[in-house]
């Protein structure tokens, strides 16, 4: 049976660094075995929260509890519990692989009789086993990510906290990492990733908004997506750009971005503007346009909330 | 306090170390290369210093003064001039570093024993040359003086050794020719093997630069733990010194030691354990490695080297630098190196600056520990 | 091209102002220690505490006493009555000398043709205060042998003027030690704050992996050379400047000679020094490296600068060798300057030596740093 009493709790968190409120009144739960998403721009807050949560950071305001552990008064005794990995690479590049796991889990408690059967195991798991005597500074990208999420796995914490694990990473070392992720997932770890890529967005259980120090959604993907103001038009054609510079002045349109020849188009209403567009188009002499409606995803939803959340600060201001 | 990791930071501290040779070669030698050149320096006899006369006597008299002060290596007769303003010129080149005018009369006044019509004028820039000169000079007149004195008393038929002027006898202890270097170069020597303390202050430092401090953070590691760990491989290297550095003092300089080299040793290391605990203080709160290294070297190198009695006596300095003095591991560790290569002395004497400096140690460990907080930012 | 020069110069400065402890300590740290540290070594050998053994108890040995305090160089520290204290303190090191008046020394002074003697005994595990109570108590030897002399011979004492002659210390009348010590101070913290400002240039850089990005920028070697040397050079010029001013207001040294020349030929001397900088800098793999190398340097320089010893007394061969360290010109020339009052007539070679030495020395740093950059 599932325990459902949150493993993580915080209530009106808040991080100042001198002149800049890094995040504020952060209000958040998490439930055991929850693989939970922050996503968000650069600046948003994503680090600045899960390092409070890993206790690296001194709170401003507000209270937390991880694993049961008041994060202002017991720090320390959280880290036992919870597995961070840092956004860049924080591993010692003088170390081989296999030392530097050695290290790690000395400084875990690991005991002595866990740890070889461990690093074993980790090291199949990440597939790093061939290369378990290169040094840390001669490992591609992907795999010193790898690494650096084995060091976090060998106290088996019941936490982890991971900032942008794969931003910088291959896309196959990408799709392995998240494979890695799904079993942890599936075998009850709690998970909290942070991440820019919004297809990775997709595969979590929750997924948290962040904007601006503040997380301004907090659900499920489908119902994320499902908030977008607005419906999606994909249009392809060779030209593409003469068919975005045509539309560009029509109205309606809320959203325009490129993937490679096909635009996607956020439009206040498909019904009404599908056809418009089409006319237009004709108009230009640009044929053999493929114009449909498609479902909305994380991108576009994403771009919509945090374009909505910016028109209804600058009205607050405006007041 | 888990010893388990305390070791285990210890050991990766260790493999950094070892891992960078060129770096770990420079940090055994720059000590010794360090002493080498002050010992160097300090040891090197001052000779051949270049002086100029002026002599307005001519006399046998004068020829046979100045014949005396020229003899032997150290004062180099550099010209005979004629004019004052060669003495002038010369001065103010650097050409000579002291000059001796002989006034007209000065065998008549010799003879009549009324005065000694020297005028000597040395280079005030110089500390070294232009005080030893005179040192020369003056003993050296001495001697002539005396000698001519002798003569003239004869003369007169008076006995000569009525004139014996005080009879100085002079004992120095621990170090029978007052050879500075004897002294100086034990100084020297506890001196630069506190040089790796300058080396620790940057570890901290370096792991925030490089961003491994993060990792390192989020783990249980305790802040004493840290500290020590960190520690203990510079205090490795650091005892690879104490027995290269001594070695080559007394192999090169021919500095004698009487006193225990066991003792020695163990005592070394306990100045290793304060002398780099100071250091890591300052790893504690400094961000970066290049500002880690301005400020050890002006907090822990030039107080070092000026404020423990190496080259200037505590006894000299103002009250307030000499509190500033028993802070640092480096006053009691020369006291002990000075005491057990000279007089030889044994812990029964030294025992006082052994617990000082071991109670240093903890004192700067336990304030880094304190301070240094497991929090970014 | 001066535009991004500039653009470079003004990124470093960026750095100082975000590591700004740095230059802080370069600056007002330097001129802190040269203060604190003038002050303690500038001041002469006095107060040195001494120990006296009167076994005579005679007015003479108490005269001979009250004398030895007036030389100003000793304090009295104690008055004993056996050798048992004297040689504890100068085990512990306590005293540096003790002066043992024999129980006969009355008698012998009083007599027509005995001698009197004195005892001194020295620490010679301190042998630079001991010298220096050395010189103290023979100097007073001397005076009262001269009297001893002057009585028994029956010389008329108004015609004796004394057997001393006349010393006359040029540069430097008040014979303050700080003309001595400071000026070389100044030139040593000059010398050490350029060299690791900018051996930590590049050396910084690529011990945390930017200087892959800085040479991918359109920026030529000589560019980014130039760009990296404005700030050392600025900072350097400005804590000459500040150091200067201290020992020149504090200690009261005197700049006798031209100070636009004495600034000019400082900014040419930071400009020599720079180029070892940089060529430590490009060489090093890392910060740690760089510092230790300015150190090993550094002090080799040091002892050619004739600051712990002149340079006469070294073997000809390093004599000839210290003719080619660029420190030891500049520190004739800042002595010469701010003490002689010597100008370009006097300081032609000094000058000329530097010159060259600053060439040499920057054209082969500046084509090796350039190399290592592409």
């Amino acid at each position: 049976m599932k325990d459902n009493a949150p493993i993580i709790e915080t209530h009106g968190l808040r991080r100042d660094f001198k002149e800049v409120r890094a995040l504020d009144s952060l209000d958040l739960t998490i439930t055991p075995g929850e693989l939970f998403g922050l996503v968000g721009p650069d600046g948003a807050g994503k680090t600045t929260t899960l390092r409070l949560l890993a206790g690296l950071l001194d709170i401003s305001d507000g209270s937390a509890t991880v694993a049961g552990f008041d994060l202002k008064r017991q720090p320390e005794a959280i880290k036992h519990h919870v597995g961070y990995m840092a956004q860049i690479f924080s591993l010692y590049g003088e170390l081989s692989v296999v030392e530097n796991m050695r290290f790690f889990a000395k400084m875990y408690d690991v005991t002595d009789d866990e740890i070889g059967p461990r690093m074993e195991r980790l090291l199949s798991f990440a597939n790093l086993t061939e290369f378990k005597d290169r040094r840390g500074a001669q490992l591609s990208g992907g795999m010193q990510k790898k690494l650096a999420l084995a060091c976090t796995l060998i106290h088996e914490p019941e936490i982890l906290l991971l900032d942008e694990p794969t931003t910088g990473v291959d896309p196959i070392s990408r799709r392995e990492f998240w494979g890695i992720l799904t079993e942890l997932h599936l075998g009850g770890t709690t998970i909290v990733v942070s991440t820019p890529y919004m297809d990775e967005a997709d595969r979590c259980s929750r997924v948290g908004l962040m904007y601006d120090g503040r997380m301004i959604r907090c659900d499920t993907p489908r119902r994320l997506r499902a908030e977008i103001h607005g419906d999606v038009v994909v249009i392809r054609h060779e030209d593409w750009r003469s068919v975005r510079h045509a539309i560009e002045k029509t109205a309606g349109i809320l959203q325009v971005q490129t993937y490679g020849e096909a635009l996607h188009l956020v439009v206040d209403s498909a019904e009404k503007r599908i056809p418009q567009i089409e006319a237009l188009l004709r108009r230009e002499g640009l044929r053999g346009a493929e114009i449909h409606q498609a479902p909305a995803r994380m991108e576009e939803a994403f771009i919509s909330l945090i374009r909505e959340r910016e028109a209804s600060v600058e009205s607050t201001q405006e007041v | 306090m888990s010893l388990r990791r305390l070791w285990a930071v210890a050991v990766k501290e260790y493999n950094h170390i070892m891992r960078d040779p060129i770096t770990l070669g420079l940090v055994i030698l720059a000590p010794t290369v360090l002493l080498i050149v002050m010992a160097f320096a300090v040891t090197v006899n001052i000779q051949h210093v270049p002086i100029a006369v002026l002599d307005y006597d001519r006399s046998p008299t004068s020829r046979a003064f100045i014949q005396r002060m020229t003899a032997g290596d150290d004062l180099d007769l550099y010209a005979q001039v004629d004019e004052f303003e060669e003495v002038d010129s010369m001065l103010l080149r650097g050409k000579i570093k002291a000059a001796i005018v002989i006034n007209p009369r000065f065998a008549e006044e010799l003879l009549a024993m009324r005065s000694m019509p020297l005028l000597v004028i040395i280079d005030g820039t110089e500390p070294q040359s232009g005080a030893l000169a005179l040192d020369h000079i003056a003993s050296r007149t001495e001697e002539f003086l005396s000698q001519k004195l002798a003569q003239n008393l004869e003369a007169l038929g008076a006995p000569s050794d009525s004139l014996q002027m005080l009879d100085l006898r002079v004992r120095t202890w621990f170090n029978p020719g007052l050879k500075s270097k004897n002294d100086v170069v034990p100084g020297l020597i506890s001196l630069v093997l506190g040089l790796p303390a300058m080396s620790v202050a940057l570890t901290l430092a370096r792991e925030r630069e490089h961003g491994t401090l993060e990792q390192l953070i989020a783990t249980p590691v305790g802040r004493s733990e840290l500290i020590l760990g960190k520690m203990l491989p510079y205090i490795l290297v650091g005892l690879v010194n104490v027995v290269l550095i001594p070695t080559v003092a007394i192999l090169v300089f021919r500095i004698p030691f009487h006193g225990n080299y066991l003792l020695f040793f163990l005592l070394s290391a306990i100045f290793l354990f304060a002398i780099l605990g100071m250091g890591t203080i300052i790893g504690v709160f400094i961000r970066t490695q290049a500002a880690a290294l301005a400020l050890s070297f002006l907090v822990i190198f030039f107080p070092a080297f000026f404020l423990t009695g190496i080259f200037f006596p505590i006894a000299a300095l103002p009250e307030v630098m000499r509190m500033e003095s028993l802070v640092l591991p480096g006053t009691h560790f020369a006291i002990i190196t000075r005491g057990i290569f000279l007089p030889g002395v044994g812990l029964d004497v030294l025992w006082p600056y052994a617990i000082m400096l071991f109670g240093l140690g903890v004192a700067f460990s336990a304030i880094a520990a304190l301070f240094f907080r497991k929090k970014l930012g | 091209m001066f535009r991004r020069i500039w653009a470079l110069a003004v990124k470093e400065f960026y750095h100082l102002r975000y590591d700004w402890w740095m230059p802080a300590f370069m600056l007002f740290g330097g001129a802190l220690e040269l203060i604190l540290v003038g002050w303690a070594t500038s001041r002469p050998m006095t107060n040195l505490p001494l120990m006296v053994l009167d076994e005579d108890q005679s007015p003479a040995s108490r005269q001979v006493i009250t004398s030895l305090e007036n030389t100003g160089t000793f304090t009295l520290e104690a008055l004993v009555f056996d050798e048992t204290p004297i040689r504890e303190a100068m085990v512990q090191g306590s005293i540096y000398a003790a002066v043992i008046i024999p129980p006969d020394f009355s008698e012998k002074m009083a007599s027509a043709n005995q001698v009197p003697i004195l005892a001194v005994l020295l620490n010679g595990a301190e042998s630079t205060p001991a010298t220096a109570a050395l010189r103290a108590v023979e100097g007073l030897a001397r005076e009262m042998g001269q009297e001893i002399a002057v009585k028994r011979l029956g010389i008329d004492a108004d015609e004796f003027a004394g057997f001393d002659f006349s010393v006359r210390t040029w540069y430097n009348e008040s014979f303050s030690e700080a003309y001595y010590t400071t000026p070389a101070e100044l030139a040593l913290m000059l010398e050490f704050t350029v060299l690791l400002f900018a051996a930590l240039a590049f050396s910084r850089e690529r011990e945390l992996g930017t200087l892959e990005q800085l040479l991918v920028m359109p920026l030529t070697s000589f560019e980014i050379i130039i760009g990296k040397s404005i700030p050392v050079v600025l900072v350097g010029f400005f804590d000459f400047s500040l150091m200067l001013s201290m020992v020149h207001f504090v200690f009261k040294v005197p700049i006798r000679g031209s100070l636009p020349l004495l600034l000019l030929l400082a900014l040419g001397y930071l400009f020599v020094e720079l180029a070892k900088g940089m060529a430590i800098s490009v060489f090093s793999r890392s910060q740690h490296q760089a510092f230790l190398l300015v150190m090993i340097l550094g002090f080799v320089d040091f002892m050619f600068t004739g600051y712990a010893a002149p340079v006469e007394s070294m073997p000809k061969f390093l004599q000839g060798v210290a003719q080619f360290i660029p420190a030891q010109h500049w520190l004739a020339i800042l002595r010469g300057i701010m003490l002689k009052g010597a100008n370009l007539q006097v300081l032609w070679p000094n000058l000329l030596a530097l010159l060259i030495l600053g060439l040499v020395i920057g054209a082969v740093s500046l084509r090796y740093v350039r190399r290592a950059l592409s």
